[in-house]
């Protein structure tokens, strides 16, 4: 759907690039995961996407045609959801919704996606009176209204409680069910784990690794068994390479003659792989 | 622009601009209107744009803009358009009160026309006076600076202390004085040229300026905002 080819980008005043020939691909379907830390360049990627920046060096083409050749029909199919609500605060949440619905020849049932994410009640206040999290669900209301085929959503269950970052994490894959197509930008690494097919790490402005999270942590992982086992009074905690585990005496010996408190084949988070990958510890 | 008060504010700038025409004398009002409206059309016009898009950019809304099926240039006429708006709203009052308690022999469609290419024009001034801002206050010495380079030499023509005729053919560039002369135009006794000339000449730069402004709206809507 999007092929992004040897990509690269400067800001006006710069004296570096930001982007630095970046190549990845997202297809038809999928949901696709743009990690890395603050200021390596995920927002410009996504800027550029979505053509606000369109000065980029490279090629982005997205179903076989050069980004550039679109125009403003684009957003027909489009959905952004922005991290940083973006509504008329003087106006309700349903007037937002009604004032965007106009610029879209496609609209979904807004209502339907008010209750889905729990404003419908609350669709008559005025959008200053929402909350933090209010907000962040309208923002993704926004984003749908349209009834996009490709979505891009920057942190979209940031700030929002467990209940919600669930409502909203099961609509996305909702989304990929039906067909559409995500790109996902967030630091949490639990989402990316939950939601995405593929992630790619960005880090000094590339791909520095792109896979899915599932191949990621079979790559990074140790692939070590780990067991605590009662000796005597105390708790012994050893561990085991995973590969030769039926070789080994020690391991047997303690499966068969002590207590097992815990075992547990030893996985590599994505918190580690993003640390590893990008040389950068996650936060918030 | 009903619930920004927006029209409201407008509303009350007016009521300022009644009340000063209402202790003018009928010998003045002539003078008078025209003085006012040219304030309401360059002065207010920039404030108006620099508050519109200020509040956009703070609320995010001009961000969600820039990615739906909307042109740039739909954007920024929307704008002029609701700008030009409160300024007909402006003459329309004051014309009325000119009307009935006062004498006025100005013609209310030469007022309208020339509100009309002077607000088009300082719209678009306040657009590039307000990328240029890094806040309010900062648009509001923009527009100081713009009045005192463009608005000072007119001023000093008008009481005689430029006699320089090459230095009056010069004024005929400042925007200000293409303001004046179209306003005040409605009263007759100016030249034909001197009108066709001014009008002319804030339409051509409004195009330019058109050209400006569209371009450097994204970058705008951009700066220090993440998608």
């Amino acid at each position: 759907m999007f092929e992004v080819t040897g990509l690269t980008f400067r800001y006006p005043r710069n004296r570096e690039d930001t982007i630095r020939g970046l190549d990845f691909t997202i297809q038809d379907g999928e949901i696709f995961g743009l990690l890395g830390p603050s200021g390596v360049g995920k927002s410009t990627t996504q800027k550029i996407m979505v053509k606000l920046l369109p000065d980029f060096g490279g090629e982005v083409t997205y179903l076989g045609k050069p980004l550039q050749s679109y125009g403003k029909d684009f957003y027909q199919k489009i959905g952004v959801g922005f991290e940083m609500p973006v509504h008329f605060s003087k106006l309700t949440a349903a007037e937002n919704l009604a004032f965007f619905k106009k610029l879209y020849k496609s609209h979904a049932d807004t209502d339907a996606l008010l209750k889905r994410v729990g404003l419908f009640e609350d669709r008559g206040k005025k959008v200053n009176e929402f909350s933090k999290g209010m907000k962040i669900r309208l923002n993704f209301v926004r984003a749908l209204l349209n009834k996009p085929t490709v979505l891009f959503l920057d942190e979209p269950t940031i700030g929002l409680d467990p209940k919600n970052a669930r409502i909203i994490k099961d609509m996305i894959r909702e989304f990929k069910e039906d067909g559409g197509t995500v790109l996902l930008t967030t630091h949490l690494m639990n989402d990316v784990d939950e939601l995405c097919d593929r992630v790619a790490f960005m880090a000094d402005g590339k791909v520095s690794e792109i896979d899915t999270p599932k191949n990621l942590k079979l790559k990074h992982g140790k692939r070590l068994v780990e067991v605590e086992y009662q000796k005597g009074e105390a708790v012994q905690q050893d561990s085991f390479d995973l590969d030769r585990l039926g070789e080994s005496d020690a391991f047997l010996d303690i499966v068969r003659n002590k207590r097992i408190i815990t075992i547990h084949s030893k996985e590599t988070s994505l918190d580690d792989i993003f640390i590893k990958v990008t040389g950068v510890e996650i936060r918030g | 622009m009903l619930r920004y008060h927006i029209l409201g504010a407008g509303f009350v700038v007016t009521i300022i601009w009644l009340l000063v025409l209402h202790f003018t004398e009928v010998i003045g009002v002539a003078t008078m209107l025209p003085l006012l409206l040219f304030f309401d059309t360059t002065s207010m016009t920039i404030i108006l744009i620099g508050v519109t898009l200020f509040f956009e950019k703070q609320e995010g809304t001009i961000r969600s803009l820039q990615v739906s099926p909307i042109n740039r240039s739909e954007q920024i006429l929307a704008k002029i358009g609701g700008n030009i708006l409160s300024n007909v709203q402006t003459l329309v009052i004051l014309y009325l009160y000119a009307w009935f308690f006062k004498e006025i022999e100005l013609s209310f469609f030469a007022l309208l026309a020339a509100i009309v290419i002077i607000g088009l024009f300082h719209s678009l001034v306040g657009f590039l006076l307000t990328y240029r801002a890094r806040g309010f206050t900062e648009l509001l010495m923009g527009m100081f600076i713009y009045f005192f380079a463009f608005m000072l030499p007119v001023v000093f023509e008008q009481i005689g202390l430029i006699e320089n005729e090459m230095v009056k053919g010069i004024l005929y560039l400042a925007p200000t004085k293409a303001a004046f002369i179209l306003l005040n135009a409605s009263g007759g006794g100016l030249k034909t040229w001197e009108i066709l000339f001014s009008a002319f000449y804030l339409l051509a730069a409004s195009a330019v300026l058109l050209h400006f402004v569209l371009k450097r709206l994204n970058e705008f809507a951009l700066k220090e905002s993440g998608v």
